[in-house]
């Protein structure tokens, strides 16, 4: 009876690990070796008298070749060496324990497929045994002996195996709080351990879901806990580690982790971020973030590419998860953010890319509700402005414009929607972030970068009542327009041209196109803004800059009279304007210069450039003011403009170099749509065509006035045009219309209007206008009032000039 | 020799400090650990020990009180057959900390777990947490209490023994399940019942 239980034992019958219940393995034997089967024999004989001789070879190979042509007695070897080793370690007779688990892995290893299963129960029996251990020796073995095993593929996993067990002990292992030495081995025996674990179950989730948290919960956070060490513990023992095993467990522990992350589907990638994450708050590792970083990158250079924004997706959640943190954190974490976000631009499609525009838009905006002073939410801020600028860096252009346009679409704008120091610090925040945006995108053609809809707000922005806000839009103007890298160069107002060494090409027909269809809007749009009282030196030589770009990249004669005829415009206004400042007036001077000497040297104009030179000539004499730089005071003593009209640009002599030059000047010398020059109600309808796009709050009413008034303001012409409306609509056909069939028309009643003005005289129209007039100017006091805007003053009092009065409201309007 | 027939999964939770490490050492080893260092990350240790006649083999996974390991510490948690949450009767902070530490087990552990709150050190003369103020948290808690002292062995083996007799209660009362390789659930099956007597 004993014999027979010593063979067939019912404990040797596989034993699921974790168990409650085991069976009573009886081992009696010792005793009866005479009647011992001839496996026991054989697996005994592979054990020497004395431990320190090791595994006695010959006889393992008799008991291989035993196993192999008794693939059905495996498993009982197998259980049988697991007893002798349990019996061994209970005895604390160690080097048996180690012969017999070198038995085990030559036994698995010569085995093949079909025996296997039952004999690895015992395998891994035994491996459990020993980490079970607290000697370091007999864990590193075990380790060893594991990770061999999951090298071997099995044809029939048995699927009720499970690695509850090894994860845990190996994740302990991970953290081996040992002495030195010793701690080193445990750790990179745990790391090696997990790397097997995923390995042996990642391909099967029949076997053991890895994936499921409670596994990866201990995975994710044992490997990051090595990894952090790796600072550390390079300086303190480069050499001696290198040879060891290649590796140290900073190093094995990232490659276990990329290998991981490189295998996680889509579904699996929350589970092993989130650990990652909280891994990082526990251990207050986002300040500093170097090492946030390094493993941010880590997953995402391993992490199937699809699923790299899922990453982003996941990381910014996290930052919403940290509203309540400081913003220290946050930022740490923006920059995370920022510096992997490029490596998901590549991969991110279609609505992902909006959604991560605006999920950090979000984050923006409610940082911004926050804390609107404090440096360190500034800082977190620029980190967000960063990130975004990464992420549409890596972006195909085409997103790129859809990026910027969604961004206009956020701000809020000036006096139409509310107006608090947060709406104006949100603006400014997402003004910089177009910067940022606009900074990362190449304009090809002008038309595909300002479409419209991007245009129209863009400009709209450009008048907003901050001078810091318009000098923020004409930055954004400045790098979209700039093709050729002349930005540089032009970003300060000089007037020794040939030094810059611009870098000029003849303009194509679309950009050409493109200026004919929008030019009205954008001259008017900088002419507007130069009329701002609250402008510093630097909003106005933005302008200039923006101007200057301009004539550069629409190097053409057509341009040239546009901008001259702007650059007359914003002379007249130096000169007449009561709202601006002597030095603001200063400062419209230079700019005028500036672009006189620009503009010619540009097409090349011989004479006019020489004209433009001899005025610096004499400016330089009489009134230095009037040349650059721009200050924002002047000495006293500096005489205004208009006791010096010999030093200002004149428009007739401008009319006759161009005609000497052969270019064809007579709309300049005709009318200026600009101030006092003309009547302008081409250009003043044009000039609110943009701004009566705009379906927001209050402009609507605006918009209605601008319908009373353009069918009252000009004196007893019929000035509207057959087909012509003037709506948005309407002046969205006129854009849309052949360019020639329009500018004939326009000419044409240019020319009317400008006849009527020439022979009336002022009393005369001022009466033609009145009637209809009042009621305009009722309605804009009402608005104004409503309004609350500090230069409502202006209108109500008309100037007794030869200005015809309702051309001074326009400008107005856009004081808003 | 490996020859039980029962396996429970004990985990310690609790401060920092409070003497998880000690208790565990003590019981397994028999011995007070001079100077023992903080716990990193998890610590397991088994001892295998007689219960009427059976033998139950108790594998303890010491878990590290210091926050910044909670999220692995955690992990460990749910395959637990029974908790034994520790603070120090010397040091009300760690007293306090108690509902912290059961809204943790509350949300990562079996809700079947079986709960032992332990009041460690009652060697030292300088008591803050008084015995009746231990008590009464645990009843009110649904636990097991008991105090303990690593350090001159009080109560520790007696923690453990009770914890071990407790589990395997619970596991014959709940048919102790038969071997069935299809089923690899047995550790949640067996934990059916819960108990709310007290040891003490
Ligand atoms: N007087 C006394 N001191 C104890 C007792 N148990 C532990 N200590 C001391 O308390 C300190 C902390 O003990 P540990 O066992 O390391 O505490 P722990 O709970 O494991 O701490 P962590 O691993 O950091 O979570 C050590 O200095 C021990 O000597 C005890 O019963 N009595
Ligand atoms: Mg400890």
């Amino acid at each position: 009876m004993a014999l027979l239980k010593c063979c067939f034992d019912p404990g040797e019958v596989a034993e699921m690990f974790d168990t409650l219940y085991q069976n009573d393995p009886g081992c009696c034997c010792g005793c009866c070796s005479a009647f011992r089967p001839r496996y026991k024999r054989l697996v005994d004989s592979i054990f020497p008298v004395y431990p320190q001789d090791g595994l006695v070879k010959s006889n393992m190979e008799k008991l291989t070749f035993y196993s192999l042509s008794s693939p059905e007695k495996t498993d009982r070897i197998g259980e049988y060496l697991y007893q002798r080793a349990a019996r061994d370690i209970y005895r604390k007779k160690y080097g048996f324990v180690i012969i017999a688990m070198e038995a085990m892995d030559q036994l698995l290893l010569a085995c093949h497929a079909p025996t296997l299963n039952l004999f690895v129960e015992s395998f891994l029996k035994m491996v459990q045994k020993l980490l079970e251990t607290t000697e370091p020796d007999l864990q590193i073995l075990a380790t060893q002996s594991f990770v061999k095993f999951a090298n071997i593929e099995e044809d029939t996993p048995s699927y009720h195996r499970r690695y509850d067990f090894f994860v845990s002990k190996f994740s302990a292992m991970c953290h081996s709080g040992d002495s030195k030495e010793i701690r080193d081995k445990i750790r990179t025996a745990g790391i090696k351990g997990l790397q097997a674990v995923v390995r042996k179950t990642v391909s099967d989730d029949l076997v053991e879901n890895i994936w499921e948290p409670v596994h990866m919960d201990k995975i994710v956070p044992s490997l990051l806990f090595n990894m952090q060490d790796s600072s550390f513990h390079k300086d303190q023992r480069i050499a001696d580690d290198v040879q060891e095993d290649g590796t140290d467990p900073p190093m094995l522990a990232e490659t276990c982790m990329r290998e991981l992350v490189g295998r996680a589907s889509f579904g699996h990638i929350r589970v092993v971020l989130r650990p990652v994450l909280r891994h990082f708050d526990l251990h207050k590792l986002w300040v500093p973030n170097e090492f946030a970083i390094h493993t941010f990158r880590i997953i995402m250079f391993s992490i199937q590419a699809q699923y790299s924004y899922t990453v982003v997706e996941i990381l910014m959640a996290h930052l919403d998860e940290n509203v309540k943190s400081s913003a220290t954190i946050r930022t740490s974490i923006a920059e995370v953010l920022s510096k992997i976000i490029a490596i998901a631009a590549g991969e991110s499609v279609g609505p992902t890319v909006l959604e991560i525009i605006n999920s950090l838009l979000n984050h923006l905006r409610d940082s911004v509700k926050n804390g609107t002073c404090q440096a360190d939410e500034k800082q977190y801020q620029e980190a967000l402005i960063n990130a975004l600028g990464e992420f549409a860096n890596h972006l195909p252009d085409y997103q790129k414009i859809e990026i910027m346009m969604f961004i206009m679409s956020k701000i809020p704008f000036p006096l139409v929607d509310n107006q608090t120091p947060a709406d104006n610090m949100l603006q400014s925040i997402l003004l910089k972030s177009l910067l940022k945006v606009g900074t990362k995108y190449q304009t090809i053609h002008l038309n595909t970068t300002f479409p419209v809809s991007f245009l129209e707000p863009l400009l709209r922005m450009s008048l907003a009542p901050d001078p810091e806000m318009r000098l923020l839009v004409q930055k954004i103007l400045h790098t979209l327009i700039d093709r050729h890298g002349n930005l540089e160069k032009l970003s300060k107002l000089a007037l020794n041209i040939a030094d810059l060494d611009l870098n000029i090409e003849k303009s194509s027909r679309p950009d050409l196109i493109f200026i004919n269809k929008h030019g009205p809007i954008i001259y008017d749009a900088l002419y507007t803004s130069l009329q701002m009282d609250s402008n510093t030196p630097e909003n106005i030589e933005a302008v200039y800059t923006t101007l200057a770009l301009l004539c550069v990249e629409l190097n053409s004669t057509e341009t040239v009279i546009d901008l001259l005829q702007l650059l007359l415009g914003i002379q007249s206004l130096a000169l007449s304007s009561t709202a601006l400042s002597a030095a603001q007036k200063f400062n419209l001077h230079t700019l005028v210069i500036g672009l006189l000497v620009l503009i010619p040297d540009v097409v090349n104009i011989q004479p006019l450039s020489d004209y433009a030179k001899r005025l610096v000539e004499a400016r330089k004499e009489e009134a230095p003011h009037c040349l650059p730089d721009m200050l924002s005071h002047y000495p006293g003593e500096c005489e205004p403009a208009n006791k010096i009209p010999h030093l200002l640009v004149d428009q007739m002599a401008v009319c006759d170099y161009l005609k000497a030059s052969g270019i064809d000047s007579s709309r300049l010398s005709q009318t200026s749509p600009y101030g006092a020059g003309g009547p302008g109600v081409i250009a003043g309808s044009q000039r609110h065509s943009w701004m009566e796009t705009s379906a927001r709050g209050s402009i609507m009413e605006i918009q209605s006035v601008h319908e009373v008034d353009s069918a009252a303001s000009s004196p007893g012409l019929a000035r509207k045009m057959p087909e012509e409306d003037l709506t948005f609509e309407s002046m969205k056909k006129v854009l849309t219309e052949p360019i020639e069939v329009r500018k004939e028309a326009e000419a044409e009643r240019r020319k009317q209007i400008s006849q009527a003005f020439r022979t009336a005289t002022f009393s005369e129209l001022v009466r033609r206008t009145q009637p209809k007039h009042d009621i305009l100017q009722n309605r804009l006091n009402e608005i104004f009032k409503s309004l609350s805007v500090t230069d409502a003053g202006n209108v109500e009092e008309p100037k007794g000039t030869q200005i015809p009065t309702y051309e001074q409201n326009f400008p107005e309007l856009f004081y808003y | 020799m490996d020859d039980y027939k029962f396996l429970f999964k004990v985990v310690l939770v609790g401060n920092a400090g409070v003497g998880k490490t000690c208790l565990v050492r003590r019981f397994t080893q028999g011995l007070f650990p001079p100077g023992q260092g903080a716990t990193i990350g998890v610590d397991f240790m088994i001892k295998t020990v007689d219960v009427g006649n059976e033998k139950v083999k108790l594998q303890i996974w010491d878990t590290a009180g210091q926050e910044r390991f909670r999220s692995i510490t955690q992990s460990y948690y749910r395959s637990a057959h029974a908790l034994i949450l520790v603070y120090d009767i010397s040091c009300q902070p760690t007293f306090d900390c108690l509902p912290d530490w059961l809204r943790e087990i509350e949300e990562y552990a079996s809700s079947k777990v079986l709960r032992v709150l332990v009041g460690n050190k009652i060697d030292r003369d300088d008591r803050e947490i008084p015995i009746q103020v231990g008590e009464e948290f645990a009843e009110r808690h649904n636990m097991y209490f008991l105090e303990t002292s690593a350090k001159e062995s009080d109560n520790v083996e007696r923690l453990f023994m009770q914890i071990a007799e407790d589990l395997m209660k619970q596991a014959r009362m709940t048919n102790v399940p038969r071997y069935d390789p299809n089923s690899y659930n047995v550790d949640s099956s067996s934990q059916e019942s819960s108990c709310c007597s007290r040891l003490t």
